[in-house]
């Protein structure tokens, strides 16, 4: 198991965002924490095999229709 | 011709030059249809439903055009022109999917020890290793490189496997260009282009294009081969659910390993090039 | 939520309810450690039976990028997806993904799983567990499925009933049709002919059969 700060930032703007990345990390049985949300930018907590937070971050790049994700910054958080 | 948006002013292939006759092909293009021919000097032409002359590009031994006004010449494939390469028109193949699913399956690699089985990639070499994706915003296209395959059988020589090393390129929606590891020339990539003729949403013609360094085999052979491996595409193509290419992934999970279809749909996303495309998941 | 054109029977007080299981395919057109495509109401299924015989009935999509599993391989206890070999096992979980082969895939990637049984060589599906089995017809055996261009309604009002199960008798065997309703007003139609039943016997119930499909299928057109 790692854990990772995934920042996303884009054009982040529809409350129906969160809940798509929820929905998302639920359908890869990855562990999600939400760390800070803002129209712009989302830091979340993920915890899962390396192989699905890339999986992860694969599923946020594209994102729902009417969310554009820029990036994905992601950092290891140690002692996991 | 709204649904068409972004696409209607990119530049489509459809027909193959040396085909070309003066009674011609009637086709479509994104469901409006087209007449492509020769005129008296043999120079080719395409006109619309009406009658009216669209622009035309005779480039890499295909006919192309467009219903829209495109801003940007067609790519460019320097290597084409390379002295020594064979350049190679494949042929038609047509698949009932949607254009831009069968660029998406050109992109991918992991799909070669399942789908061309003992050809282009064989069990248990399946792990898809760590490569680089990017889009060039200088040329506005998006790049796939450092990637490598196992491949069982690089060539009609070879003997036994090798990994075989590839880039890809996709410089129009509906067109890529992927570099391989040429065995008799190591210095040198084989290239492999796809040129996806948008029929309608759900149905396309596939027009493969190479110029490689290969001295020893039958023109024939070579696009026999290339035939073959796209039947077998096909297969898959055109059992895929949607039928459209999903821009929301939210009811599929891609892995590291399609890291190439991400950054194609991202690309696609960006340009508004939606037409064969479904942007809710579904 | 009951599809519109699900199969109907009656109950008790004679009102009518949707009946618990749907008949799919025949046993034998499913061998060991081969995949098929089925279909329930507007569900797409992958029918399959693993190499030790056990049938399933799953979604027929691979989670991962849509393609269809009716056209996957088996191997063992697993159905693999033709695309990219990612293999499912028990209740549908996922246990493999070839492109990454160190992980561990998580008990989250799932394909939908339907009920499948078999009685009397029919293989029958439901959307959810059914509490009783599927129906079994003693002294009978699966003959043949058909696909019919007719509504279902119209092919059991040919053989003389209504529903899904239907008592008939067509070139002088006391025969047992399942109807099965499918997609774009089509039926499937499996049926089941007396077990001792000689070889000339049956050949005249397929014949009898293939007349009744044209004939439904014409007066269909007609009424078109």
């Amino acid at each position: 198991m790692t854990r990772e700060e995934f920042t996303i930032e884009g054009a982040l703007g529809t409350p129906l965002f969160l809940p798509w990345v929820e929905r998302h990390a639920a359908r890869l049985g990855v562990g999600m924490r939400l760390r800070d949300s803002a129209p712009e930018r989302l830091a979340v907590e993920f915890e899962g095999a390396p192989a699905l937070l890339d999986a992860m971050e694969m599923g946020c790049l594209l994102g729902p229709i009417d969310a554009w994700v820029e990036t994905v910054v992601r950092k290891r958080i140690p002692g996991a | 011709m709204s649904e068409l948006g972004a696409m209607r002013d990119q530049w489509y292939p459809v027909a193959m030059t040396k085909q070309l006759t003066a009674q011609g092909r009637d086709t479509l293009l994104m469901g409006a249809p087209i007449r492509v021919f020769a005129d008296d000097g043999g120079t080719p032409k395409v006109t619309d439903g009406a009658g009216r002359a669209l622009p035309v590009i005779d480039r890499f031994g295909h006919v192309w055009t467009s219903l829209g006004q495109p801003e940007k010449d067609l790519f460019t494939i320097p290597e084409v022109d390379q002295p020594g390469r064979r350049l190679v028109d494949v042929g038609v193949c047509r698949v009932r999917c949607s254009p831009l699913r069968a660029v998406e399956n050109f992109l991918d690699i992991a799909h070669f020890p399942f789908v061309h089985t003992d050809i282009l990639g064989s069990e248990p070499h399946t792990e898809v290793e760590r490569y680089e994706v990017e889009i060039r915003d200088d040329v506005d296209e998006v790049w796939a490189t450092k990637v490598k395959f196992f491949q069982p059988q690089a060539a009609k020589s070879a003997e036994g496997g090798i990994t075989t090393d590839y880039m890809y390129r996709v410089c129009a929606p509906t067109c890529s260009v992927l570099y391989k590891t040429c065995p008799p020339k190591p210095e040198e990539w084989d290239v492999i282009a796809l040129f996806v003729q948008p029929l309608t949403e759900t149905l396309c013609d596939v027009w493969p294009y190479m110029a490689l360094y290969d001295d020893d085999a039958e023109m024939t052979d070579l696009i026999h081969f290339q035939q073959m491996i796209f039947v077998q595409d096909r297969s898959v193509l055109e059992n895929q659910l949607p039928a459209l290419l999903p821009l929301d992934p939210g009811r599929e999970i891609p892995t590291r390993a399609d890291m190439t279809s991400i950054a194609y749909r991202r690309w696609l996303k960006r340009h508004g090039f939606t037409y064969g495309a479904q942007l809710v998941a579904a | 939520m009951i599809e519109s054109d699900a199969p109907v029977t009656l109950d008790d007080s004679g009102d009518t309810v949707p009946t618990d299981w749907t008949p799919a395919a025949l046993s034998d057109d499913i061998p060991a450690a081969s995949a098929a495509p089925g279909q329930l109401g507007a569900h797409d299924l992958a029918i399959w039976r693993s190499a030790s015989g056990r049938i399933a009935a799953w979604a027929d999509r691979c989670p991962h990028r849509g393609m269809r599993l009716s056209h996957g391989f088996v191997r063992g206890e697993r159905l693999s997806c033709i695309y990219h070999g990612w293999g499912y096992g028990e209740g549908g979980r996922c246990v493999r993904i070839p492109a990454h082969p160190e992980l561990a895939p998580p008990e989250a990637i799932r394909v939908p799983v339907f009920s499948a049984a078999e009685a009397s060589g029919v293989i029958w599906v439901a959307e959810d567990a059914p509490d009783s089995p599927p129906p079994e017809f003693p002294g009978l055996a699966a003959f043949r499925s058909l696909q019919v261009a007719a509504a279902p309604e119209a092919v059991a009002a040919a053989l003389g009933g209504t529903g899904t199960v239907i008592e008939a008798t067509l070139a002088g065997l006391s025969v047992v049709a399942l109807i099965q309703p499918l997609r774009d007003g089509a039926a499937g139609l499996h049926l089941l002919a007396p077990e001792d039943s000689d070889p000339a016997a049956l050949d005249a119930l397929s014949a009898a059969v293939e007349a009744l499909r044209r004939r439904v299928e014409a007066a269909e057109e007609a009424a078109a």
